[in-house]
Protein backbone atom coordinates (compact mmCIF):
# COMPACT_ATOMS: atom_id res chain seq x y z
CA UNK A 1 0.00 0.00 0.00
CA UNK A 2 1.29 3.21 -1.31
CA UNK A 3 1.48 6.08 1.44
CA UNK A 4 -0.21 8.66 0.78
CA UNK A 5 2.53 11.28 -0.69
CA UNK A 6 3.14 14.69 -0.02
CA UNK A 7 -0.18 15.40 1.58
CA UNK A 8 -1.79 16.97 -1.70
CA UNK A 9 -4.55 19.46 -1.39
CA UNK A 10 -8.22 19.91 -3.36
CA UNK A 11 -8.01 23.28 -4.82
CA UNK A 12 -11.56 25.11 -4.11
CA UNK A 13 -12.78 28.48 -4.30
CA UNK A 14 -13.27 30.65 -1.05
CA UNK A 15 -15.56 33.60 -1.52
CA UNK A 16 -13.52 36.71 -0.46
CA UNK A 17 -17.03 38.80 0.01
CA UNK A 18 -19.30 36.05 2.11
CA UNK A 19 -16.40 33.53 2.89
CA UNK A 20 -18.14 30.71 1.06
CA UNK A 21 -16.02 27.82 -0.05
CA UNK A 22 -17.28 25.82 -2.92
CA UNK A 23 -16.30 23.51 -5.52
CA UNK A 24 -14.09 25.26 -8.20
CA UNK A 25 -15.19 26.53 -12.04
CA UNK A 26 -18.43 28.64 -11.29
CA UNK A 27 -18.36 32.57 -12.24
CA UNK A 28 -19.79 33.58 -8.89
CA UNK A 29 -20.42 32.97 -5.38
CA UNK A 30 -24.10 30.78 -5.31
CA UNK A 31 -24.07 32.16 -1.85
CA UNK A 32 -23.99 36.18 -2.57
CA UNK A 33 -23.00 36.38 -6.22
CA UNK A 34 -19.39 37.66 -6.09
CA UNK A 35 -17.44 37.64 -8.86
CA UNK A 36 -14.43 36.99 -6.41
CA UNK A 37 -13.35 33.95 -5.71
CA UNK A 38 -9.83 33.08 -4.05
CA UNK A 39 -8.36 29.51 -5.25
CA UNK A 40 -7.39 27.86 -1.75
CA UNK A 41 -6.44 24.48 -1.13
CA UNK A 42 -8.24 22.31 1.21
CA UNK A 43 -7.22 18.84 2.87
CA UNK A 44 -8.27 15.83 1.16
CA UNK A 45 -8.98 13.64 4.40
CA UNK A 46 -12.41 12.50 4.90
CA UNK A 47 -15.14 9.94 5.25
CA UNK A 48 -16.98 7.51 2.55
CA UNK A 49 -20.05 8.20 2.08
CA UNK A 50 -20.89 5.76 -0.20
CA UNK A 51 -18.81 4.10 -3.49
CA UNK A 52 -19.52 2.07 -6.56
CA UNK A 53 -17.27 -0.22 -8.80
CA UNK A 54 -17.34 0.93 -12.64
CA UNK A 55 -17.16 -1.79 -14.23
CA UNK A 56 -19.03 -0.77 -17.69
CA UNK A 57 -17.40 2.79 -18.64
CA UNK A 58 -17.25 5.51 -20.57
CA UNK A 59 -14.81 5.39 -23.49
CA UNK A 60 -12.11 7.58 -21.88
CA UNK A 61 -12.04 5.47 -18.75
CA UNK A 62 -12.48 1.89 -20.74
CA UNK A 63 -8.73 1.04 -19.87
CA UNK A 64 -9.23 1.62 -16.40
CA UNK A 65 -11.88 -0.38 -15.34
CA UNK A 66 -13.09 -1.54 -13.26
CA UNK A 67 -12.90 1.07 -11.05
CA UNK A 68 -14.23 2.54 -7.17
CA UNK A 69 -16.02 6.25 -7.81
CA UNK A 70 -15.99 7.38 -4.41
CA UNK A 71 -18.05 10.20 -2.52
CA UNK A 72 -16.12 11.39 0.16
CA UNK A 73 -17.45 14.56 2.93
CA UNK A 74 -14.22 15.58 3.61
CA UNK A 75 -13.14 16.66 6.88
CA UNK A 76 -13.43 20.57 5.60
CA UNK A 77 -16.77 20.34 5.16
CA UNK A 78 -17.68 19.67 1.33
CA UNK A 79 -18.85 16.50 -0.19
CA UNK A 80 -16.38 15.73 -3.36
CA UNK A 81 -16.56 13.18 -6.10
CA UNK A 82 -13.41 10.77 -6.45
CA UNK A 83 -11.36 7.59 -7.62
CA UNK A 84 -10.13 5.37 -5.30
CA UNK A 85 -6.75 4.66 -5.96
CA UNK A 86 -6.18 0.77 -7.64
CA UNK A 87 -3.53 0.08 -5.00
CA UNK A 88 -6.48 1.11 -2.52
CA UNK A 89 -7.62 -1.24 0.67
CA UNK A 90 -11.20 -2.15 -0.26
CA UNK A 91 -13.49 1.34 0.24
CA UNK A 92 -16.44 0.81 2.96
CA UNK A 93 -19.03 3.68 3.87
CA UNK A 94 -17.85 5.35 6.80
CA UNK A 95 -14.15 4.31 6.06
CA UNK A 96 -11.78 7.17 6.38
CA UNK A 97 -9.73 7.78 3.45
CA UNK A 98 -7.19 10.23 2.25
CA UNK A 99 -6.07 12.40 -0.87
CA UNK A 100 -3.79 10.34 -3.44
CA UNK A 101 -3.55 12.90 -6.12
CA UNK A 102 -5.77 15.64 -7.43
CA UNK A 103 -5.10 17.29 -10.70
CA UNK A 104 -8.04 19.64 -12.56
CA UNK A 105 -10.98 17.77 -10.99
CA UNK A 106 -9.14 14.21 -11.24
CA UNK A 107 -9.66 13.12 -7.78
CA UNK A 108 -8.08 10.15 -6.37
CA UNK A 109 -8.13 8.65 -2.65
CA UNK A 110 -6.82 5.80 -1.05
CA UNK A 111 -8.58 4.09 2.64
CA UNK A 112 -6.30 5.41 5.23
CA UNK A 113 -4.28 2.69 6.98
CA UNK A 114 -5.31 3.18 10.89
CA UNK B 1 -55.79 28.82 -13.14
CA UNK B 2 -58.33 27.16 -15.11
CA UNK B 3 -58.86 23.15 -14.58
CA UNK B 4 -56.69 21.56 -17.61
CA UNK B 5 -57.81 17.82 -19.13
CA UNK B 6 -56.37 14.88 -20.56
CA UNK B 7 -58.78 14.29 -23.73
CA UNK B 8 -56.51 12.34 -26.07
CA UNK B 9 -53.31 9.85 -26.05
CA UNK B 10 -51.32 8.02 -28.13
CA UNK B 11 -48.38 6.04 -28.13
CA UNK B 12 -45.97 3.92 -30.49
CA UNK B 13 -44.19 1.18 -28.62
CA UNK B 14 -41.75 1.38 -26.65
CA UNK B 15 -38.67 -0.58 -27.84
CA UNK B 16 -36.63 -0.75 -31.58
CA UNK B 17 -37.72 1.65 -34.36
CA UNK B 18 -34.58 1.35 -36.35
CA UNK B 19 -35.00 3.13 -39.85
CA UNK B 20 -37.44 5.29 -38.69
CA UNK B 21 -36.93 8.94 -38.20
CA UNK B 22 -37.29 10.41 -34.80
CA UNK B 23 -40.15 13.13 -35.88
CA UNK B 24 -42.33 9.96 -37.93
CA UNK B 25 -42.36 8.56 -34.70
CA UNK B 26 -43.90 11.43 -32.52
CA UNK B 27 -46.10 12.09 -35.53
CA UNK B 28 -47.80 9.00 -35.11
CA UNK B 29 -47.95 8.97 -31.44
CA UNK B 30 -49.71 12.43 -31.91
CA UNK B 31 -51.58 11.41 -34.80
CA UNK B 32 -53.00 8.50 -32.60
CA UNK B 33 -53.48 11.55 -29.53
CA UNK B 34 -55.44 13.53 -31.87
CA UNK B 35 -57.80 10.67 -33.16
CA UNK B 36 -58.51 9.37 -29.69
CA UNK B 37 -59.39 12.96 -28.79
CA UNK B 38 -61.68 13.58 -31.42
CA UNK B 39 -60.27 16.95 -31.63
CA UNK B 40 -60.12 19.19 -34.76
CA UNK B 41 -56.42 20.10 -35.00
CA UNK B 42 -57.19 24.00 -35.72
CA UNK B 43 -57.96 23.81 -32.73
CA UNK B 44 -54.64 23.11 -31.08
CA UNK B 45 -53.32 26.12 -29.62
CA UNK B 46 -49.36 25.11 -28.50
CA UNK B 47 -47.30 22.29 -28.92
CA UNK B 48 -44.68 20.94 -26.08
CA UNK B 49 -42.09 18.20 -26.93
CA UNK B 50 -39.83 16.40 -24.73
CA UNK B 51 -36.64 15.22 -26.37
CA UNK B 52 -33.03 15.13 -24.79
CA UNK B 53 -30.57 14.12 -27.43
CA UNK B 54 -32.04 14.29 -30.80
CA UNK B 55 -29.22 16.56 -31.82
CA UNK B 56 -25.49 14.37 -31.00
CA UNK B 57 -27.46 11.14 -32.09
CA UNK B 58 -29.88 12.08 -34.62
CA UNK B 59 -28.59 15.54 -35.56
CA UNK B 60 -31.61 17.06 -35.14
CA UNK B 61 -33.47 19.91 -33.37
CA UNK B 62 -35.88 22.24 -33.83
CA UNK B 63 -38.02 18.82 -33.27
CA UNK B 64 -41.57 20.52 -32.13
CA UNK B 65 -41.23 22.61 -35.43
CA UNK B 66 -41.12 19.92 -37.54
CA UNK B 67 -43.46 17.47 -35.89
CA UNK B 68 -46.14 20.10 -35.75
CA UNK B 69 -45.47 20.67 -39.77
CA UNK B 70 -45.56 17.21 -40.62
CA UNK B 71 -49.06 17.38 -38.47
CA UNK B 72 -50.66 20.14 -40.59
CA UNK B 73 -50.77 22.15 -37.29
CA UNK B 74 -51.95 25.98 -37.52
CA UNK B 75 -49.09 28.41 -36.90
CA UNK B 76 -48.32 28.17 -33.11
CA UNK B 77 -46.06 28.22 -30.51
CA UNK B 78 -43.71 24.79 -30.97
CA UNK B 79 -41.26 24.58 -28.27
CA UNK B 80 -38.97 21.48 -27.61
CA UNK B 81 -38.15 21.51 -23.78
CA UNK B 82 -35.47 19.40 -22.13
CA UNK B 83 -34.56 18.18 -18.87
CA UNK B 84 -32.66 15.13 -19.25
CA UNK B 85 -35.22 11.75 -18.56
CA UNK B 86 -37.48 14.35 -17.18
CA UNK B 87 -38.18 16.04 -20.79
CA UNK B 88 -41.58 14.39 -21.42
CA UNK B 89 -43.04 15.38 -17.81
CA UNK B 90 -41.58 19.29 -17.96
CA UNK B 91 -43.35 19.15 -22.05
CA UNK B 92 -46.72 18.43 -20.32
CA UNK B 93 -46.22 20.48 -17.01
CA UNK B 94 -45.63 23.35 -19.88
CA UNK B 95 -48.48 22.38 -22.07
CA UNK B 96 -51.38 21.93 -18.65
CA UNK B 97 -49.66 25.89 -18.03
CA UNK B 98 -50.47 27.30 -21.06
CA UNK B 99 -53.70 26.27 -20.85
CA UNK B 100 -54.43 26.54 -16.89
CA UNK B 101 -53.20 30.43 -17.60
CA UNK B 102 -55.36 30.74 -20.21
CA UNK B 103 -52.61 31.43 -22.79
CA UNK B 104 -54.50 28.63 -25.23
CA UNK B 105 -57.50 26.21 -24.95
CA UNK B 106 -55.99 22.85 -26.12
CA UNK B 107 -52.41 21.74 -26.52
CA UNK B 108 -50.31 18.84 -28.09
CA UNK B 109 -47.83 17.15 -26.13
CA UNK B 110 -45.73 14.60 -27.52
CA UNK B 111 -42.28 13.14 -26.37
CA UNK B 112 -39.90 11.00 -28.45
CA UNK B 113 -36.27 9.65 -28.22
CA UNK B 114 -34.61 7.24 -30.61
CA UNK B 115 -31.15 5.79 -28.79
CA UNK B 116 -31.28 2.31 -30.28
CA UNK B 117 -29.54 2.89 -33.78
CA UNK B 118 -26.57 4.93 -31.89
CA UNK B 119 -23.33 2.85 -31.10
CA UNK B 120 -23.22 2.45 -26.99
CA UNK B 121 -20.28 4.23 -26.32
CA UNK B 122 -21.81 7.57 -28.56
CA UNK B 123 -25.39 6.64 -26.08
CA UNK B 124 -23.57 6.63 -23.25
CA UNK B 125 -21.27 9.78 -24.09
CA UNK B 126 -24.85 11.76 -25.29
CA UNK B 127 -26.64 10.42 -21.35
CA UNK B 128 -23.35 11.56 -19.66
CA UNK B 129 -24.26 15.32 -20.48
CA UNK B 130 -26.44 15.60 -18.14
CA UNK B 131 -24.34 14.93 -15.62
CA UNK B 132 -22.09 18.01 -13.93
CA UNK B 133 -18.94 17.37 -16.18
CA UNK B 134 -16.88 20.00 -14.02
CA UNK B 135 -17.06 17.95 -10.59
CA UNK B 136 -18.75 14.42 -11.24
CA UNK B 137 -18.00 13.51 -14.74
CA UNK B 138 -13.85 13.34 -14.63
CA UNK B 139 -14.20 10.55 -11.80
CA UNK B 140 -15.29 8.13 -14.33
CA UNK B 141 -19.04 7.91 -12.88
CA UNK B 142 -22.04 7.08 -15.10
CA UNK B 143 -25.41 7.37 -14.11
CA UNK B 144 -26.20 3.12 -12.95
CA UNK B 145 -23.00 4.37 -10.76
CA UNK B 146 -25.52 7.22 -9.59
CA UNK B 147 -27.64 4.20 -8.25
CA UNK B 148 -24.87 2.36 -7.13
CA UNK B 149 -23.97 4.65 -4.69
CA UNK B 150 -28.20 5.07 -3.67
CA UNK B 151 -27.89 1.16 -2.89
CA UNK B 152 -25.13 1.10 -0.94
CA UNK B 153 -26.35 3.65 1.30
CA UNK B 154 -29.92 1.82 1.43
CA UNK B 155 -27.78 -1.48 2.50
CA UNK B 156 -25.83 0.10 4.91
CA UNK B 157 -28.57 1.78 6.50
CA UNK B 158 -31.75 -0.34 6.32
CA UNK B 159 -30.52 -4.06 5.84
CA UNK B 160 -31.62 -4.04 2.06
CA UNK B 161 -30.80 -7.42 0.49
CA UNK B 162 -30.07 -8.36 -2.99
CA UNK B 163 -33.34 -10.52 -3.44
CA UNK B 164 -35.25 -7.34 -1.94
CA UNK B 165 -34.22 -5.33 -4.82
CA UNK B 166 -34.57 -8.18 -7.37
CA UNK B 167 -38.31 -8.31 -6.45
CA UNK B 168 -38.83 -5.01 -7.84
CA UNK B 169 -37.35 -5.99 -11.08
CA UNK B 170 -39.13 -9.57 -11.42
CA UNK B 171 -42.70 -7.61 -10.58
CA UNK B 172 -41.65 -4.98 -13.09
CA UNK B 173 -40.55 -7.64 -15.64
CA UNK B 174 -43.62 -9.60 -15.11
CA UNK B 175 -45.47 -6.78 -15.51
CA UNK B 176 -43.97 -6.24 -18.65
CA UNK B 177 -45.31 -9.05 -20.28
CA UNK B 178 -49.05 -7.76 -19.66
CA UNK B 179 -48.30 -4.16 -21.42
CA UNK B 180 -48.15 -4.73 -25.39
CA UNK B 181 -46.09 -1.42 -25.51
CA UNK B 182 -43.18 -3.28 -23.60
CA UNK B 183 -39.98 -3.79 -24.58
CA UNK B 184 -38.55 -6.38 -22.23
CA UNK B 185 -40.88 -7.89 -19.91
CA UNK B 186 -39.78 -11.18 -18.85
CA UNK B 187 -40.31 -13.92 -16.50
CA UNK B 188 -36.99 -13.44 -14.14
CA UNK B 189 -36.02 -15.57 -10.86
CA UNK B 190 -34.12 -14.45 -8.20
CA UNK B 191 -31.11 -16.57 -9.71
CA UNK B 192 -31.14 -15.27 -13.17
CA UNK B 193 -30.96 -11.59 -11.90
CA UNK B 194 -27.92 -12.44 -9.46
CA UNK B 195 -26.04 -14.18 -12.57
CA UNK B 196 -26.55 -11.44 -14.80
CA UNK B 197 -23.42 -8.96 -15.41
CA UNK B 198 -22.16 -6.73 -13.24
CA UNK B 199 -22.46 -3.24 -14.20
CA UNK B 200 -21.30 -1.00 -11.25
CA UNK B 201 -21.37 -2.91 -8.02
CA UNK B 202 -24.13 -3.58 -6.60
CA UNK B 203 -26.25 -3.16 -10.10
CA UNK B 204 -26.61 -5.73 -12.73
CA UNK B 205 -27.79 -6.16 -16.01
CA UNK B 206 -31.44 -6.59 -14.85
CA UNK B 207 -31.20 -3.89 -12.53
CA UNK B 208 -30.94 -1.03 -15.49
CA UNK B 209 -33.43 -0.07 -18.29
CA UNK B 210 -32.37 -0.91 -21.56
CA UNK B 211 -32.24 1.69 -24.26
CA UNK B 212 -35.47 2.57 -26.44
CA UNK B 213 -36.73 4.33 -28.89
CA UNK B 214 -40.14 5.81 -28.81
CA UNK B 215 -42.91 8.08 -28.30
CA UNK B 216 -45.54 9.14 -26.67
CA UNK B 217 -48.80 11.99 -27.34
CA UNK B 218 -51.10 13.85 -25.21
CA UNK B 219 -54.19 16.21 -25.82
CA UNK B 220 -55.03 18.50 -23.12
CA UNK B 221 -58.37 20.78 -22.79
CA UNK B 222 -59.09 23.34 -20.70
CA UNK B 223 -62.46 21.42 -18.66
CA UNK B 224 -64.26 24.68 -19.56
CA UNK B 225 -63.61 24.09 -23.28
CA UNK B 226 -64.54 19.97 -23.33
CA UNK B 227 -67.21 20.19 -26.14
CA UNK B 228 -65.97 18.61 -29.63
CA UNK B 229 -63.92 16.01 -27.86
CA UNK B 230 -64.81 12.72 -26.84
CA UNK B 231 -64.29 10.14 -24.21
CA UNK B 232 -63.35 9.98 -20.30
CA UNK B 233 -61.74 13.39 -19.67
CA UNK B 234 -58.86 12.95 -17.20
CA UNK B 235 -59.04 15.76 -14.92
CA UNK B 236 -55.16 17.07 -13.72
CA UNK B 237 -55.01 17.57 -10.29
CA UNK B 238 -51.43 18.83 -10.20
CA UNK B 239 -47.98 19.10 -12.08
CA UNK B 240 -45.74 20.23 -10.44
CA UNK B 241 -41.49 20.84 -11.75
CA UNK B 242 -38.84 21.33 -9.15
CA UNK B 243 -35.23 21.25 -9.05
CA UNK B 244 -32.44 19.58 -7.57
CA UNK B 245 -28.59 19.86 -6.90
CA UNK B 246 -27.05 19.06 -10.45
CA UNK B 247 -24.39 17.45 -8.47
CA UNK B 248 -23.53 14.58 -6.10
CA UNK B 249 -21.75 16.81 -3.68
CA UNK B 250 -24.78 18.91 -3.57
CA UNK B 251 -27.28 16.25 -2.56
CA UNK B 252 -27.13 15.62 1.69
CA UNK B 253 -28.22 12.40 1.23
CA UNK B 254 -27.50 9.95 -1.82
CA UNK B 255 -30.02 7.87 -0.90
CA UNK B 256 -33.01 10.32 -1.55
CA UNK B 257 -33.49 13.07 -4.43
CA UNK B 258 -34.54 16.72 -2.79
CA UNK B 259 -36.41 17.07 -6.17
CA UNK B 260 -38.72 14.35 -5.65
CA UNK B 261 -39.24 15.08 -1.99
CA UNK B 262 -40.34 18.43 -2.74
CA UNK B 263 -42.44 17.70 -5.95
CA UNK B 264 -44.57 15.19 -4.33
CA UNK B 265 -44.87 17.53 -1.06
CA UNK B 266 -46.17 20.19 -3.67
CA UNK B 267 -48.41 18.16 -5.77
CA UNK B 268 -50.52 16.24 -2.53
CA UNK B 269 -50.93 20.19 -1.34
CA UNK B 270 -52.01 21.04 -5.03
CA UNK B 271 -54.33 18.13 -5.14
CA UNK B 272 -56.17 18.48 -1.58
CA UNK B 273 -55.15 14.61 -1.60
CA UNK B 274 -52.62 12.46 0.74
CA UNK B 275 -50.14 10.03 -0.81
CA UNK B 276 -52.75 7.17 0.96
CA UNK B 277 -55.66 8.43 -1.64
CA UNK B 278 -53.31 7.46 -4.63
CA UNK B 279 -54.15 4.20 -6.36
CA UNK B 280 -52.05 3.80 -9.60
CA UNK B 281 -48.49 5.03 -9.30
CA UNK B 282 -45.95 5.66 -12.83
CA UNK B 283 -42.60 6.37 -11.34
CA UNK B 284 -38.91 6.35 -12.54
CA UNK B 285 -37.54 3.20 -12.18
CA UNK B 286 -34.55 3.86 -14.53
CA UNK B 287 -32.80 1.66 -12.41
CA UNK B 288 -34.22 -1.18 -9.78
CA UNK B 289 -33.04 0.48 -6.85
CA UNK B 290 -34.37 3.53 -7.83
CA UNK B 291 -38.32 2.73 -7.83
CA UNK B 292 -37.05 1.76 -4.13
CA UNK B 293 -35.81 5.08 -3.27
CA UNK B 294 -38.53 7.06 -5.63
CA UNK B 295 -41.27 5.24 -3.88
CA UNK B 296 -40.10 6.77 -0.10
CA UNK B 297 -39.41 9.75 -1.49
CA UNK B 298 -42.81 10.18 -2.92
CA UNK B 299 -44.30 9.58 0.57
CA UNK B 300 -45.70 6.02 -0.72
CA UNK B 301 -44.07 3.95 1.45
CA UNK B 302 -42.32 4.58 4.90
CA UNK B 303 -38.88 5.65 4.38
CA UNK B 304 -36.50 2.73 4.56
CA UNK B 305 -39.09 -0.03 3.65
CA UNK B 306 -39.21 0.26 -0.09
CA UNK B 307 -37.49 -2.86 -0.85
CA UNK B 308 -39.50 -4.81 1.69
CA UNK B 309 -42.88 -3.41 0.40
CA UNK B 310 -41.61 -4.45 -3.23
CA UNK B 311 -40.57 -8.21 -1.79
CA UNK B 312 -43.62 -8.62 0.18
CA UNK B 313 -45.98 -7.79 -3.07
CA UNK B 314 -47.22 -4.44 -1.49
CA UNK B 315 -46.37 -2.67 -4.78
CA UNK B 316 -47.35 -5.53 -7.16
CA UNK B 317 -51.45 -5.27 -8.62
CA UNK B 318 -53.62 -5.95 -6.17
CA UNK B 319 -51.14 -4.74 -3.39
CA UNK B 320 -51.71 -1.80 -0.89
CA UNK B 321 -50.09 0.66 -3.45
CA UNK B 322 -49.78 -0.32 -7.29
CA UNK B 323 -46.24 0.66 -8.39
CA UNK B 324 -45.23 0.70 -12.16
CA UNK B 325 -47.70 -1.39 -13.68
CA UNK B 326 -46.72 -0.77 -16.86
CA UNK B 327 -43.62 -2.44 -16.77
CA UNK B 328 -42.31 0.95 -15.96
CA UNK B 329 -38.57 2.10 -17.64
CA UNK B 330 -36.93 -1.26 -16.43
CA UNK B 331 -39.76 -3.59 -18.68
CA UNK B 332 -41.39 -0.93 -20.67
CA UNK B 333 -38.16 1.32 -21.52
CA UNK B 334 -36.83 4.46 -21.04
CA UNK B 335 -36.80 6.17 -24.94
CA UNK B 336 -35.44 9.36 -22.32
CA UNK B 337 -37.59 12.49 -23.62
CA UNK B 338 -40.66 9.93 -24.39
CA UNK B 339 -40.92 8.53 -20.65
CA UNK B 340 -42.58 10.88 -18.41
CA UNK B 341 -45.22 11.47 -21.24
CA UNK B 342 -45.17 7.42 -22.22
CA UNK B 343 -46.04 7.60 -18.00
CA UNK B 344 -49.34 10.27 -18.20
CA UNK B 345 -50.35 7.52 -21.13
CA UNK B 346 -50.54 4.53 -18.62
CA UNK B 347 -52.34 6.32 -16.12
CA UNK B 348 -54.92 7.94 -18.25
CA UNK B 349 -55.54 4.00 -19.70
CA UNK B 350 -55.73 2.55 -15.81
CA UNK B 351 -58.13 6.03 -15.05
CA UNK B 352 -60.71 4.89 -17.69
CA UNK B 353 -60.16 1.26 -17.17
CA UNK B 354 -58.78 0.18 -19.99
CA UNK B 355 -55.29 -1.06 -18.70
CA UNK B 356 -54.18 -3.96 -20.07
CA UNK B 357 -52.99 -4.77 -16.53
CA UNK B 358 -55.40 -2.70 -14.88
CA UNK B 359 -55.57 -1.42 -11.39
CA UNK B 360 -58.89 -2.38 -10.10
CA UNK B 361 -61.04 0.84 -9.31
CA UNK B 362 -58.26 3.37 -9.99
CA UNK B 363 -59.47 7.01 -9.27
CA UNK B 364 -56.57 8.87 -8.80
CA UNK B 365 -53.06 8.34 -10.40
CA UNK B 366 -49.84 9.65 -10.37
CA UNK B 367 -46.81 10.31 -12.63
CA UNK B 368 -43.05 10.72 -11.50
CA UNK B 369 -40.63 11.73 -13.68
CA UNK B 370 -36.46 12.38 -12.74
CA UNK B 371 -33.53 14.46 -14.49
CA UNK B 372 -30.11 14.08 -14.35
CA UNK B 373 -28.41 13.14 -11.59
CA UNK B 374 -31.72 14.50 -9.97
CA UNK B 375 -31.75 18.19 -11.25
CA UNK B 376 -35.82 17.70 -12.25
CA UNK B 377 -38.41 16.69 -11.19
CA UNK B 378 -41.57 16.22 -12.51
CA UNK B 379 -44.75 14.96 -10.15
CA UNK B 380 -48.29 14.88 -11.47
CA UNK B 381 -51.43 13.37 -10.37
CA UNK B 382 -54.61 13.06 -12.11
CA UNK B 383 -58.22 11.82 -11.49
CA UNK B 384 -60.81 10.53 -13.46
CA UNK B 385 -64.23 12.06 -12.72
CA UNK B 386 -66.59 10.37 -10.44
Amino acid sequence: MNAIRDTPSLSMVRCAACGRVDTPRRAVCSACLANQLEPIAIPGNGVVASFTTIRRAPTQFRDRAPYDVVVVDLDAGLRVTGRLDAQSSPAAVGARVGLVSAEGSDTVFAVSQT
Amino acid sequence: MRDVSIVGIGSTPFGRHAGTPIEQLGVQAAVEALMDAGIDRSRIGALYLGNFISGPLNGKEVLAGIVADQLGLPNIPCTKVEGACASGGIAFRHAWLAIASGQCDAALVVGVETMTHAPTAQTTAALNCAMDNENDGPSGLTFPGLFGLAWRIHADRYGTTREQVSAVVKKNKANGLLNPLAQMGATLTNEQIAASASICDPLQLYDCCPASDGAAALVLVASDRLSGTQGMPINILAAVQTRGSPSIGGHPDLCSFDATVSAARRAYEMAGIAPRDVDVVELHDCFSVAEIVDSEDLGLVPRGEGAIWAAEGRTAVGGQIPINPSGGLLAKGHPVGATGVGQLYEVVRQLRGTHPNQVRDAEIGMTHNLGGAGVACTVSLLRRPA
